[in-house]
């Protein structure tokens, strides 16, 4: 007897092992309750999809989007379709928000589940009549708060009829692509020898129109003779950042478009943004030149130079950027000492003054920096990025128009157009 | 409007319950005391006497021996000393080098009966023997906490009703109006069945109901997820209700009497080899398991019915424990049962089967039994494998990668995990699912089911409470009056445990999906009736005083003419 009953203790083994199992269970229903709920495939009721104005981009219980074509199509990026052919879109990565789950309740509510984005869909309105079919993308933030206004990105679709579908059209080019940067990426050189040349201030700057690297001729855009280091940025001298890159060195280059975040990928409510990439060359490649000023194989992707020109605009200290808010604590990254962000905020508002022409951009007290990225087949990617420095509307944005021409006529019309309307809102 | 606020109510109502009905019902298990008893001596030739401390003993050489003899000629499992529920005791010989003698006369096979003043002599070592004297047995009797003294069973019952009542509230918003009456009836049935139990039990002068109250919360949950996903099938399914609470009393009466429980044993296994064996020619397959028989319009089981025979015939007495015979018959029986299954595509059971095989073994080896056991075991293991080989390797591909095939082989589980997260910790309320509308939602995938409308806790909670009865059970164990109480219960809390384990693990991904049923939640007629009686050999271990309705009352007036100690 006493053996028989000391051997069933055995029932007891199993008995913990159902407990583990249990554990095991609810464990995982901490971690993973969450994406589980909201399985789209599941019967699992789903809520409503605003902006930021309660403007309805999608009820995702009903399956149906906006009912004006343009913000289905100019917010298509941002929103997603119910199928998750747009992998960014918040129908697909946002739809925990929708169901409403929390690890108490479930997804048990008594009314409707909303969330909203942060983008203003009329606004993503403006931007994808500006970019008039011009493959692209456009991006506004709020860099105090890192709230996204605007995010459109073109070529873009009809969710609710799909039509012919362009190439890419699924693809969110604001945080999914990289390009070419051209001139845009001299900010980060230029952060790079704030920080990093002592007499930065002292030394001018001496362009003839080409200059000699390694045997190999350099061409500028013009012949700008002496200049100082803020002038040598207005006018987006070549040879000028030639010379910084050959005195910094590709270690350093590398450091810093590493530092500000260019060749890294970043979350983005949980999304992960493109990471972009710098090839180091020696010193005295002609090759670390062009990469220095933004040509070479380098590549960035649009949503990295918001972050960017964000902190520069929020004195060195990034808010992150998110769709869907951040709630009491806002998420920050360092990326700038404060100095060199108003060091480089005030030689942005220089190139403005200096060289874009402020009458290009009536009424907006706008730092900004142009971008005309050769492609290598003769056409040129567009760039315009910056911020506003104005208290009432600290907006930083990126325009990027693919094969769009010059950066200041073409991409720093669009941002003019569309940061006009940000701004009277 | 009053529906959704009663229900945003009520349902945080329903895990307080559940809890509280399973807690008392755990504590009063768990935590009266069972005093050590004493049912006789055995006197030592240096006068030293060893009390018997259980009605069923081994003598022997052995440590593990009830009754230590420490004599070289002494075999290490001498002898059995068995007492029976009249107080007559018998001691068997275990095949011992030097015999076993009661006075002068050797004693046979079958045994011998041992009076109280009995010489016993086992090999070259005498005993006195001395029967637990009237007066002893009346302090023993005395010393013994009754059941249910430290937690009234009606108060668990009233609060069990409570927890029920508020499910039938919640169907009355919920329930399809066509459906709305039936849905009622149902639970009043339900709430009239338990009490009547209940009363039957105390007419009886039992005090012991925790069991019946952790089956009939399980009965609840199940009645609320037919509620949920077929109400047609209600009244079917209080009928089958009906039949396994009248086969729990049933069988239990049977089991009072061990004598007569184990003359039927041969019989149980022609019948159990009857049932699959008819089962392997006449059935049909559905969703891909052979183990369905159609009679006039009833579905049937058999290897749900084949599970109680299994443990009813697998379960032995001391005596017959080390024989030999008997335990080449358990191993084929076992072999039969487990192939037999795996030729119908039964996996799941077939698994069942050989773990309770692997408990009921473990249980009974002995040392030469051991290594046979071990054997068998092992071929078992391996013909199972074997045949599953093709099975296997489905179900293990998908395991623990459902959601990398949501709409093909994870389908299920990926619904599952689902729909149970959606439900939180208090669910959406009963009946205010979706996946009850899944195929087999009913049956594999029950626990998901009770997550996603009565909440985490409902269901954590459910799956504990048959974990509790293995605690019972083991707990009981030391008290049992025969080896073949102790080992059925065992059995039968194991088998429902793994059986549980595999639906709700399975169903979730944390074990390869094998589509068994959840006991006495999954919709299934065979598989309530089963789980009722094996309910049975749980009471029938329970040796609290005037506990269960299984063990009959301590006599101790008809005993008084017999003699003082020696």
């Amino acid at each position: 007897m006493k053996k028989v009953k000391n051997r069933g203790a055995f029932v007891l083994l199993i008995a913990l092992f159902c407990v583990l199992g249990l554990s095991l269970y609810c464990a995982r229903y901490v971690m993973h309750g969450r994406e589980w709920a909201s399985f789209a495939g599941g019967g699992t009721t789903m809520g409503l999809l605003y902006d930021r104005n309660e403007v309805l981009l999608a009820d995702a219980g009903a399956g149906t989007y906006s009912e004006d074509y343009t913000t289905r199509v100019a917010n298509f990026h941002v929103t997603g379709d119910y199928i998750g052919n747009v992998g960014t879109g918040a129908l697909t990565r946002l739809n925990d928000h929708l169901t409403g789950f929390n690890l108490l309740t479930g997804t048990y509510h008594t009314e409707t589940p909303k969330a909203h984005l942060t983008v203003d869909a009329a606004l993503n309105n403006e931007a994808y009549a500006a970019l008039a079919g011009r493959n692209g993308s456009v991006q506004i933030v709020n860099y105090k708060t890192g709230e996204l206004l605007c995010m459109v990105s073109s070529p873009s679709i009809d969710p609710a009829n799909p039509g012919n579908i362009p190439d890419g059209a699924y693809l969110n080019r604001a945080i999914s692509a990289t390009y070419v940067p051209g001139s845009v990426f001299k900010l980060v050189t230029l952060a790079a020898a704030l920080e990093t040349i002592n007499d930065i201030y002292d030394r001018t700057f001496y362009c003839g129109g080409s200059v000699m690297v390694g045997g190999d001729k350099l061409n500028c855009t013009g012949v700008h003779g002496n200049q100082t280091i803020e002038q040598a940025l207005a006018n987006s001298c070549n040879c000028a950042f030639s010379e910084l890159a050959q005195t910094l060195g590709t270690d350093v280059i590398q450091a810093y478009a590493k530092k500000l975040g260019i060749t890294d990928s970043h979350a983005l409510d949980g999304m992960y943004t493109a990471a972009g990439s710098i090839d180091a060359h020696e010193v005295g490649n002609i090759n670390l030149s062009w990469s220095a000023i933004g040509q070479s194989t380098d590549l960035v992707c649009p949503n990295s130079m918001l972050r960017l020109v964000s902190a520069i605009g929020n004195g060195g200290t990034l808010v992150e950027p998110t769709l869907v808010g951040h709630g009491r604590r806002l998420k920050t990254t360092k990326l700038l000492d404060a100095e060199t962000a108003e060091k480089m905020a005030s030689m942005m508002n220089y190139n403005v003054q200096y060289a874009y022409g402020a009458g290009s951009f009536p009424g907006l007290s706008i730092c900004a920096k142009t971008g005309t990225a050769e492609v290598g087949d003769g056409t040129d990617h567009a760039w315009f990025v910056g911020f506003l420095d104005d208290e009432e509307h600290p907006y930083a944005f990126v325009v990027q128009v693919e094969r769009g021409g010059g950066g200041l006529s073409v991409a720093g019309a669009i941002a003019n157009r569309v940061l006009q309307q940000a701004v009277a809102n | 409007m009053v529906g959704s606020a009663v229900i945003t109510i009520t349902r945080y109502l329903l895990p307080i319950l559940a809890a509280w009905v399973v807690v008392r019902c755990v504590r009063s298990m768990l935590s009266e005391k069972y005093e050590p008893e004493v049912w006789g001596h055995l006197i030592f030739p240096d006068a030293s006497a060893a009390p018997l401390p259980h009605w069923e003993c081994v003598i022997g050489r052995a440590k593990t021996s009830d009754i230590v003899v420490n004599a070289p000629d002494v075999s290490r499992i001498h002898a059995v000393l068995i007492r029976n529920d009249k107080g007559i005791w018998r001691i068997f010989d275990m095949n011992s080098r030097g015999g076993v003698y009661v006075g002068k006369e050797k004693v046979p096979k079958k045994g011998l009966e041992v009076k109280n003043g009995d010489k016993i002599r086992l090999a070259s070592v005498s005993l006195g023997f001395a029967d637990v004297t009237a007066s002893e047995l009346r302090t023993v009797d005395k010393t013994r906490t009754a059941a249910g003294t430290s937690f009234n069973p009606a108060a668990t019952l009233l609060i069990l009703s409570l927890f029920q009542s508020i499910i039938m509230l919640q169907y009355c918003f919920s329930a399809k109006d066509e459906y709305l009456v039936v849905t009622c009836l149902a639970f009043f049935a339900l709430l009239a069945i338990e009490w009547m139990c209940y009363l039957l039990i105390r007419s009886i002068r039992r005090n012991g109901f925790e069991v019946e109250t952790i089956a009939f919360f399980l009965t609840t949950l199940g009645l609320s997820i037919v509620a949920s996903s077929t109400p047609e099938a209600l009244v079917k399914t209080l009928i089958l209700l009906i039949m396994g609470v009248a086969l729990f009393f049933a069988m239990g009466w049977w089991l009072r009497d061990l004598r007569r429980a184990k003359a039927l044993r041969w019989p149980a296994v022609l019948a159990a080899m009857g049932f699959l064996f008819i089962n392997l020619i006449l059935s049909e397959y559905v969703f891909g398991a052979k183990n369905w028989l159609y009679i006039g319009g009833f579905s049937l089981q058999p290897s749900e019915l084949v599970k109680v025979l299994y443990i009813y015939a697998g379960a032995a007495s001391l005596d017959r424990l080390f024989a030999r015979r008997n335990l080449f018959m358990f191993i084929a029986f076992s072999a039969i049962c487990v192939m037999a299954l795996a030729l119908m595509g039964d996996y799941g059971t077939a698994v069942i089967f050989f773990v309770t095989f692997l408990i009921i073994s473990f249980m009974r080896s002995g040392s030469i039994a051991t290594v046979f056991l071990a054997i068998s075991g092992a071929a078992m293991a391996g013909f199972l494998v074997f045949t599953m080989k093709p099975y296997i390797a489905q179900r293990f591909a998908t395991w623990g990668h459902v959601w990398a095939d949501p709409y093909g082989a994870g389908y299920q589980q990926t619904r599952a995990l689902s729909a149970a997260a959606s439900g939180g910790l208090f669910g959406h309320g009963a009946g205010e699912g979706w996946l009850k509308n899944i195929v087999a939602a009913n049956t594999d995938m029950v626990f998901a089911v009770i997550c996603e409308e009565l909440g985490l806790i409902v269901a954590v909670v459910a799956a504990l409470s048959i974990v509790a009865l293995a605690f019972f059970a083991f707990r009981s164990a030391a008290h049992g009056r025969s080896t073949y109480y102790v080992i059925a219960a065992g059995a039968s809390v194991s088998l429902l445990m793994i059986q549980m384990a595999l639906n709700i693990f399975g169903s979730l991904d944390i074990l390869p999906f094998t589509g068994v049923t959840f006991p006495f939640v999954s919709k299934g007629g065979t598989s309530l009736l089963s789980c009722w009686m094996l309910l049975a050999f749980i009471k029938a271990a329970d040796t609290r005083k005037n506990a269960s309705f299984v063990v009959k009352r301590a006599e101790i007036k008809t005993r008084k003419k017999r003699g003082a100690k020696a």
